[in-house]
C-alpha cells in the first residue's frame, strides 16, 4: 500500500478540520452557562441540556422524527429492494423509465416538492396527517436506498443463485437464504442512509408538517427563527451524540465497512 | 441404454442459433467433455441441461424422464460453476449442507453426509471457514463437495479449472478424475482447454459454431481428427496437401495444390541425415519445451513443425540441413471445415 506524501496528509487534515470544526464548536457552546451563543469561558454548565428536557415540544418533535425516519426508511427499503432486483435482472418495457422515475426525487429541489405536496395534501384533505408525512419522506429517500441496493445487486454473482436453484431451492428459500444475505450490505447501508436523510430533512417537512406532527429539525428551525439561545446548541449536541453512539454500536455489531462499503 | 440424452437440442436467440440440432448420449458413469472455442455453444448446452436456459427445440432425457422443461430445482443435478458460485455468507459446512437442507434431510444425517463429502474432497479441516478464507483450489473443492453431497444423477462442470493457475489446474484434473471414479458419477464437463479434455475424459465431444463436429475417445480424437479445425484445436498439427499419385499411391504436396488436406502431428516426424528422408529441409528456429525440442523446419512443402523428445544430447543448431521422415499411414486425411 502506498503511503500518502506530506502534502496529501496536510490536505486530508485540513478537510477533516473543515468538516469537524463547526460540530466541535456547537458541542462546546452547548455547555455554556451564558445566555448567548458563546464559547464557555466562565465554566461549564448543563443548564441548556436541562432546558431541552423540560421542553415537551422538543421531546415530542424528537419522538416524531424517530418514528418518521424509522418507518419511512423501512418502507423505502421495502420498495427499493424488489425494484432494484427487477431493474437489474428483468428486461421489460419501461425499465429505464422506471429507473429514472425512482431516482428523480433526488434531482427535484425539496422546496418544489414541498410546495407541490402541500397543495396536493390540502386538495386531498390530508394536511397534517402523519401517515402522509411518512409517504412524502418515502418519496425523497427511496432513491438513496435504491442506489445502494442497485449497486449491490449489479455486483452480485448470479451463478450463486443458479447454484442454489440446482441444489433445490424454491423462490422463497432462494430469496431469503441467498439473494437477500448477499445484497444485505447494500440494503442495510441504504436503510441507514435513508434513515439519516429522513431524520434531518427540513425543507420538505416544513411544508407538510402540522404542529402535531412537527419533526425535530422543523421544531429547531422554527425555534431558531424566533430566538437564538444556547438551547439550540444543546439539541444539536444531543443529536450529534446520538449519531455517534449509533455508528459505534453498528460498527461493533456489524462493521461499518460492511454496511457502507460492502466489504466482506 | 443412454443415461442422459440430448435429442435435436436447439437454442436460438432471435435468429441466431447458439446451439443447433445437437444429439448426444451419455452412458451411466461416463466422463464426457464438451470441448470447443469460446462462443461455440458448449456452455449454452450445459445450461440447457441444468435448466438455466430455456430450450428452443428438442428434448433432454435424463434416466428415462423428459426434463426438457423441468425447473432447475427439480432436476437434482450437481452443478459446478467457473466462478465456483459459493455462498459467501455461509461457512464451508453450510455451503455443502445447503442442498440437503433444501431436501429437508434430518440434522444428524445432514452433518454426517457433509462430513463425508468434505472428507472426499479432503477439506475436513476447513468446515468452519468462510469461502473468502480459502484458496482457489479449495473453493473449487467446496463447490465439488456441495454438488456431490446431494448424490445427483449427473454432475455438470462448467470450465471448472479455468480460474486456477497451471500447476494447480493439473492437480485438480487428477483430483476431479479420482473423485469421479470413486463416486462413479456420470459427468459432463465443459472446457476450452484441449489438454484438460484429453487427459480426464472417457469421451470428448468437439463443438464448433453451435454444432457437434466429432465425438471420440481422447486418443482416437487426437490421432484421427475429422476436420482441419479439430486437428489444429486438439494438439498441434502440420497441414499438407495430398493428391492421388501414380499407381494409386498418395502423394504429398503444398497445401492448396492438392485435392485434399492431410494432417501430420509434429511428434510423428523424425529427423535424419540430408538425403535419407522423404524430403530435405533447413531448421529455421528451435524452441526448448523442457521435455521436448520444437523445431520449425523450412521444406519444399512449406514450414513444418517437428517435435523431438529431449534425450539428453544437444539439439540441432539453427540453419542445419536435415532429412525428414514419417510413416505415410500417419498422414490423416481431413474433411472440409464445418461452416455455420
Amino acid at each position: 500500500m502506498s503511503r500518502n506524501g506530506p502534502l496529501a496528509l496536510s490536505f486530508h487534515a485540513l478537510v477533516v478540520i473543515f468538516m469537524l470544526a463547526p460540530l466541535v464548536v456547537v458541542c462546546l457552546v452547548a455547555f455554556t452557562p451564558e445566555n448567548t451563543l458563546s464559547l464557555p469561558t466562565s465554566g461549564f454548565s448543563l443548564r441548556w441540556f436541562e432546558a431541552v428536557f423540560e421542553r415537551a415540544d422538543f421531546l415530542d418533535a424528537f419522538h416524531n422524527s424517530l418514528i418518521l425516519a424509522f418507518s419511512s426508511a423501512t418502507l423505502a427499503t421495502l420498495i427499493a429492494v424488489p425494484a432494484a432486483l427487477a431493474i437489474t435482472r428483468l428486461h421489460f418495457p419501461g425499465r429505464d423509465f422506471l429507473n429514472a422515475l425512482f431516482l428523480s426525487p433526488i434531482i427535484i429541489p425539496h422546496l418544489v416538492l414541498g410546495v407541490a405536496m402541500l397543495r396536493l395534501f390540502a386538495l386531498m384533505g390530508v394536511s397534517g396527517s402523519f401517515s402522509w408525512l411518512i409517504l412524502a419522506h418515502v418519496v425523497v429517500i427511496t432513491p438513496y436506498v435504491l442506489r445502494l441496493v442497485l449497486a449491490a445487486a449489479v455486483g452480485m454473482d448470479r451463478s450463486a443463485e443458479q447454484a442454489a436453484e440446482s441444489l433445490g431451492a424454491g423462490r422463497v428459500s432462494l430469496f431469503c437464504r441467498i439473494t437477500l444475505p448477499m445484497i444485505l450490505p447494500g440494503v442495510a447501508g441504504g436503510w441507514l442512509l435513508a434513515f439519516i436523510n429522513s431524520f434531518d430533512e427540513v425543507t420538505l417537512s416544513i411544508f407538510v408538517t402540522s404542529p402535531a406532527t412537527q419533526t425535530l429539525p422543523v421544531r429547531m428551525y422554527v425555534y431558531a427563527t424566533e430566538s437564538i439561545d444556547p438551547m439550540m446548541a444543546a439539541v444539536s449536541a444531543l443529536v450529534i451524540a446520538l449519531t455517534v453512539v449509533t455508528m459505534v454500536v453498528l460498527d461493533r455489531v456489524y462493521g461499518l465497512d460492511r454496511v457502507l462499503v460492502g466489504k466482506q | 441404454m443412454a443415461f442422459l440424452s440430448l435429442e435435436g437440442l436447439t437454442k436460438r436467440y432471435a435468429d441466431v442459433a447458439a446451439v443447433a440440432d445437437t444429439n448426444l448420449t451419455i452412458e451411466k458413469g461416463e466422463f464426457v467433455s464438451l470441448l470447443g472455442p469460446s462462443g461455440c455453444g458448449k456452455t449454452t448446452t450445459l445450461q440447457m441441461i441444468a435448466g438455466f436456459v430455456d430450450v428452443t427445440e428438442g428434448r433432454i432425457v435424463l434416466d428415462g424422464r423428459d426434463v426438457t422443461h423441468a425447473k432447475p430445482s427439480s432436476r437434482g443435478l450437481g452443478v459446478v460453476f467457473q466462478s465456483y458460485a459459493l455462498f459467501p455468507h455461509m461457512t464451508v459446512a453450510d455451503n455443502v449442507a445447503f442442498g440437503l437442507l433444501m431436501r429437508k434431510v434430518a440434522k444428524s444425517e445432514r452433518d454426517e453426509r457433509v462430513r463425508k463429502a468434505l472428507s472426499l474432497v479432503r477439506l475436513d479441516a476447513h468446515a468452519e471457514r468462510y469461502p473468502r478464507e480459502l484458496s482457489g483450489g479449495q473453493r473449487q473443492r467446496v463447490a465439488l463437495a456441495r454438488a456431490l453431497v446431494i448424490t445427483p444423477p449427473v454432475l455438470l462442470l462448467d470450465e471448472p479449472l479455468s480460474n486456477l493457475d497451471a500447476n494447480l489446474r493439473e492437480e485438480m484434473q487428477y483430483e476431479i478424475r479420482r473423485i469421479q471414479r470413486e463416486v462413479g458419477i456420470t459427468t459432463l464437463m465443459v472446457t476450452h482447454d484441449q489438454s484438460e479434455a484429453l487427459s480426464i475424459s472417457d469421451r470428448v465431444v468437439v463443438m464448433e459454431a453451435g454444432r457437434i463436429t466429432q465425438i471420440d475417445a481422447p486418443y482416437r480424437l487426437y490421432e484421427h481428427p475429422r476436420t482441419r479445425f479439430i486437428s489444429d484445436f486438439v494438439g498441434k498439427a502440420n497441414l499438407v496437401g495430398g493428391r492421388a499419385g501414380s499407381a494409386g499411391q498418395q502423394e504429398v504436396c503444398k497445401v492448396g495444390e492438392g485435392d485434399f488436406q492431410l494432417s501430420l502431428r509434429p511428434e510423428k516426424i523424425r529427423l535424419t541425415e540430408v538425403g535419407q528422408g522423404l524430403l530435405d529441409g533447413e531448421i529455421r528456429t528451435r524452441f526448448f519445451l523442457g521435455s521436448q525440442w520444437l523445431y520449425r523446419v523450412e521444406t519444399p512443402l512449406g514450414e513444418l513443425t517437428v517435435v523431438r523428445p529431449n534425450e539428453g544430447s544437444l539439439p540441432l543448431e539453427d540453419g542445419t540441413r536435415v532429412g525428414l521422415v514419417w510413416s505415410t499411414e500417419l498422414l490423416r486425411p481431413l474433411e472440409e471445415d464445418v461452416r455455420a
